[in-house]
Order: structure tokens, then C-alpha cells, then sequence
């Protein structure tokens, strides 16, 4: 007889409480930017997976592509108002808003907002080449600005000029649940938004702490006669710059033509 | 109706530039100069980047002047060949103007020295065209006789070497005092992002005393060339002129120029000149006025990035 060998039992299945994940979809990923472009509205939609039902929070942050920037204060000499020496500030993206579900301090502590580069005071944007490192007390390393006591008010200048020029903006209710784990958050991009490469971050925080990321891409083209004219000007501009005057003058004696006639 | 523009990169109302284009247009056709000096100021305060509105209004300038060159010429009130002379000196100017310009956005003084060149030259070019005509207008007015217009020209004009006769003009002068001028005005016109007929125009009655009725086409005509010259460079060194923009106020531009130059037969000299002068010294004034004020926002962002 030969014994009957008996399969050895399948090993019960473990189920190790899935971790809760967040997932999101842009209505468009390609903004093109022709000859109307007044401006685009942006849908998301996501969706967050999480069996126990934990209290939930996301928060959307949208970066344009990053455009170094130069500021400058104004300041009284002999009477006159004039610029101080402007400073470059590095890592400043062209576009930047971040929507959530509620106030973000309210969401996490700062240090994973400063992490994240979630919200307007945790951009991280810095004037390096107004900055040294140098040893301080011993200490290694100590950044020392140049600009001194008032950088922050540097720093805060920038964001509200910015905020002024429509470019950066902060939206505590931007984000909604529209249903059970499902969310919709609405992002609306000016005329003035620069060209380029964007990209969305959507995090799902619990209970304080970021659990989940997501990335989607979004691109913002010119199209049609507008991306023809501008890569004209920017690859042959001695030939656009003659053509611009051609049509300039050419319009200049039409016009006196026409109205000789007249 | 909205237009977004491909190099300035903001969204205008079309029919809205179209308008300004022509109403500065019919200035510039009255008057015989670019109009830059109007324009620019506006072309900013509507949003666009200075450096884009600057290197199209080149552009602009150049249509509208074209349009009201070829209505002077026709009257036979154009002297080519002084125009032709300080053309030069204004292209030697220009390249020298935009090298300056490069070196001022650079160390961020860009606004202060546009502010100041405004302030410095339309205030006294303002000012003292002003006091000039209205003077003449009341002594008309009065019935005094006209004061006697002194004759004699600089004694620089005749002591210069490479004397040149410019027929149209009636005058056998030396080439220097015109060629500096145009440097000059190239390098002026270059900073302000304006043609220059506002310094040209004083410049050619008061130092080269030039008869008054070949000043204004003259000055069109040195305007052409400049303007045309700048933009080609802006186009090809920063590739800053928006084609799109420059075509929308150079539509309103032309027609309004025709319109100026015809309405400019009705007005005396010398009512014409007061006007002008005010117009001058109101926007001097304006634009000088930033200097003095204390500005809301104590910090600007500049334009230009970080080159």
C-alpha cells in the first residue's frame, strides 16, 4: 500500500489590514493655451481606500514649473525712492496653490507641511546667492544670510506679490468629500500662468501624518498660431524680427495708400 | 474680445489696444513724434512685461510713423537727407542704448533711470516749449508784433569740420552737431523704450535751426529708421516683440496717423506746440512722480528673471 501522502493544508490566509491609500485623476491633463486662453478650470477627482474608515484629510498641491525670480525693496535716499539691489531667489515655482480640506495647521504640525512644501509660509524658496555657510559657536554649517534680520520679510514679499499677481493661492475649503471616501477638488489656472510642466501632489493625511502620495502630471502648452509664433521668435529671431518690421511697415504705407485713394 | 498674447504671455482686451493704438497714432501723426512716451506708460499699466512692451511699441512706432512719413513726404516736408544723417548717429545710439539698458536691469535700476530720463528730459522739454509758445500765442493775442527770431545760428554749426549742404533745410552745416544728436536720442530712446521725436523735434527747430514746416517729417523719418533698427535688435538679442501685440496697435496706429497728420493743417504752430508741451510734461510729470511717493508695496519683483 502505498500511503496516501496528504497535501499539506493551504496556509490561512493573512490578512494584514491593507494600508489606507488615496488615488486621483485629473478631467484634463493638457491645458492648451491658444489665442482665447482666458484662463482654465482644473477638476480632480480621487478616491481614498481605507477599510477602517479613518478620519481622513487631503490636501492638493499643485506646482508650476519653477522660475527663479528677482525682487527688490524700495528704499528712501535723499528723497527719492528707489530699488535696493535685487535678490535672486531660487526654487520659487511660476504657479503654486494648494487646496485641503480644512485649515492646514489643523491637518499636521509643520513639520511635515515643511516637508511636503504643503501651504504658502512652507514653500520652500530661498536667495542662495545672498546666503554663506559658515561655523558659528562651534556649530558647522550655520547658514548666515545676507540680507539679515529681515529676510523673512524678503521672503514674505515674494509670496504676496505673487498672491497679488494671482500665481500663488492657498484654499483651505478647495478640497470636498463629495461622497463616501470620494473627494473633487477644483483648481482654476489664470491667463497669467506660466508655460510648462506641472505637477499635482495629493497626500491623504491621518491623524496627523501624510499616509499616502500621489502624483499626476499636468501640462500647460501654447497651441495652434500662438506656439507657431513663439517658436518662430525663439528659434529664428532675427528672421521674426525682420518679418515684424516688414508687416510694420508694409502697414504704415498700406494705410497712407488707402487713404490717399480716400 | 480677448487675445492672448504669445511672448508677453497675458490675456488683453483686443478692440481696447486697437483704440489706444489709434488715438496715439493720431498724436504722433499731429505732432511728428513716435508716440513711444505715451504708449509704453500704458502698455505697462495694463500688464504686459515692460521688456515686451518696450520692444513692440518699437515696432508699433515704426507703422504709425511710416504712415504719416509718406503723407509728410508727399507735401514735400521731408529733408531725407538730414534725416538720413541722424539716422546714423541714432543707430551708433541704439546699440549703445541697449548695451546700457542690459547693464541697468542687471544692477535693478532699470525703473529708477526710465523714471528719471522721464522726469529729467519730458519735464524740461515740457516746460520750456511750453513757456516758448504760449509766450508767442499771447503776444499774437495781444497784438504785439512777434518777437524777432534770432537768426543767427550756433557758431558750432559753421565751425565743425565735413560740412554738408541739406538743401531742403536751407542749410550748409557740419554733419557732427547732427550725428551727436542722433547718438544721443538712440541711446535715450533705447532706455525709455520711445522713438525719440520729443527730443528730436525742440532739438532740430532750437540747435540746428531747421525751418519749422521740414522739422516734423524729417523727425518721422529718423523715427522710421531707429524704431525699425530697435526692433529688429530686440527681436534678435532678447526676443522680447510680440508680433501679435505690435499688430493690434499698429491696425489703429496707421489710420490714426493719416487722421493726425490731415488734422495737424488746421491748428497754428504755435498752438500745436502748446499743446504738445503740455502733453509732455503731464506725462513727465507722471512718470517722475513714482520717485517721490511713498510706494504702497515696498517691494517689487522684477521682470526679466535672473540673467
Amino acid at each position: 500500500m502505498i500511503p496516501l501522502v496528504e497535501a499539506p493544508p493551504a496556509p490561512p490566509l493573512v490578512l494584514a489590514p491593507p494600508a489606507p491609500a488615496v488615488s486621483a485623476a485629473l478631467t484634463d491633463t493638457e491645458i492648451r493655451v491658444s489665442s482665447g486662453f482666458r484662463g482654465a478650470r482644473i477638476v480632480l477627482y480621487g478616491a481614498v481606500f481605507d477599510p477602517k474608515d479613518r478620519p481622513s484629510d487631503i490636501v492638493v498641491i499643485v506646482r508650476g514649473p519653477d522660475q527663479p525670480l528677482r525682487i527688490a525693496r524700495k528704499t528712501q535716499v535723499a528723497g527719492l525712492w528707489l530699488n535696493s539691489r535685487p535678490v535672486v531667489f531660487r526654487g520659487a515655482p511660476g504657479f503654486y496653490r494648494v487646496a485641503s480640506t480644512r485649515e492646514l495647521q489643523e491637518i499636521a504640525g509643520f513639520a511635515p507641511l515643511r516637508h511636503l512644501g504643503a501651504g504658502l509660509e512652507h514653500l520652500a524658496i530661498a536667495a542662495p546667492l545672498e546666503q554663506r555657510v559658515e561655523t558659528t559657536y562651534g556649530v558647522r554649517d550655520v547658514v548666515v544670510s545676507r540680507l539679515g534680520a529681515d529676510y523673512l520679510d524678503w521672503r514674505r514679499a515674494v509670496v504676496r506679490l505673487k498672491e497679488k499677481a494671482g500665481l500663488y493661492a492657498a484654499d483651505p475649503r478647495g478640497v470636498r468629500f463629495v461622497d463616501k471616501g470620494l473627494f473633487r477638488a477644483q483648481l482654476d489656472l489664470p491667463a497669467e500662468a506660466p508655460i510648462g510642466q506641472y505637477t499635482a501632489r495629493i497626500v491623504l493625511f491621518q491623524d496627523g501624518k501624510p499616509v499616502s502620495i500621489r502624483d499626476r502630471a499636468l501640462v500647460v502648452e501654447k497651441a495652434g498660431a500662438e506656439r507657431a509664433l513663439y517658436v518662430f521668435a525663439k528659434d529664428r529671431p532675427w528672421t521674426y524680427g525682420l518679418v515684424s518690421v516688414i508687416v510694420a511697415l508694409g502697414a504704415g504705407w498700406a494705410a497712407s495708400v488707402a487713404f490717399r485713394r480716400s | 474680445m480677448h487675445f492672448y498674447l504669445p511672448i508677453a504671455e497675458v490675456s488683453v482686451n483686443a478692440l481696447l489696444l486697437v483704440v489706444l493704438g489709434g488715438l496715439v497714432g493720431f498724436i504722433s501723426g499731429m505732432f511728428g513724434i513716435g508716440g513711444g512716451f505715451l504708449m509704453t506708460p500704458v502698455l505697462v499699466f495694463m500688464g504686459i512685461p515692460p521688456v515686451v512692451a518696450v520692444a513692440s511699441e518699437a515696432n508699433h512706432v515704426a507703422a504709425s510713423s511710416v504712415s504719416s512719413v509718406i503723407a509728410y513726404s508727399r507735401k514735400r516736408s521731408v529733408d531725407f537727407r538730414m534725416g538720413g544723417v541722424l539716422a546714423c548717429g541714432g543707430a551708433i545710439g541704439s546699440f549703445i542704448g541697449v548695451e546700457v539698458f542690459r547693464w541697468l536691469r542687471l544692477i535693478g535700476q532699470a525703473d529708477f533711470a526710465v523714471s528719471l530720463s522721464y522726469l529729467l528730459f519730458l519735464g524740461v522739454i515740457g516746460g520750456l516749449m511750453l513757456t516758448e509758445s504760449v509766450g508767442t500765442i499771447l503776444r499774437r493775442r495781444s497784438g504785439q508784433p512777434p518777437k524777432p527770431r534770432r537768426d543767427r545760428r550756433p557758431a558750432l554749426l559753421y565751425a565743425l569740420p565735413f560740412k554738408v549742404r541739406f538743401p531742403r533745410s536751407r542749410l550748409y552745416i557740419s554733419v557732427i552737431p547732427p550725428i551727436l544728436l542722433g547718438v544721443f536720442v538712440g541711446i535715450l530712446s533705447a532706455v525709455m523704450g520711445v522713438g525719440g521725436g520729443f527730443i528730436l523735434v525742440p532739438a532740430m527747430i532750437y540747435l540746428l535751426r531747421m525751418p519749422a514746416p521740414v522739422v516734423v517729417g524729417t523727425s518721422l523719418f529718423q523715427i522710421v529708421i531707429t524704431t525699425s533698427l530697435t526692433s529688429v535688435l530686440q527681436a534678435g538679442r532678447n526676443q522680447t516683440v510680440d508680433i501679435v501685440l505690435a499688430t493690434l496697435l499698429l491696425i489703429g496706429g496707421v489710420i490714426g496717423a493719416q487722421l493726425g497728420a490731415r488734422a495737424s493743417g488746421r491748428f497754428r504752430a504755435e498752438e500745436l506746440r502748446a499743446l504738445l508741451a503740455l502733453l509732455v510734461l503731464l506725462v513727465g510729470l507722471r512718470m517722475g512722480a513714482d520717485l517721490f511717493i511713498k510706494p504702497e508695496e515696498a517691494f517689487v519683483l522684477m521682470t526679466g528673471a535672473t540673467r
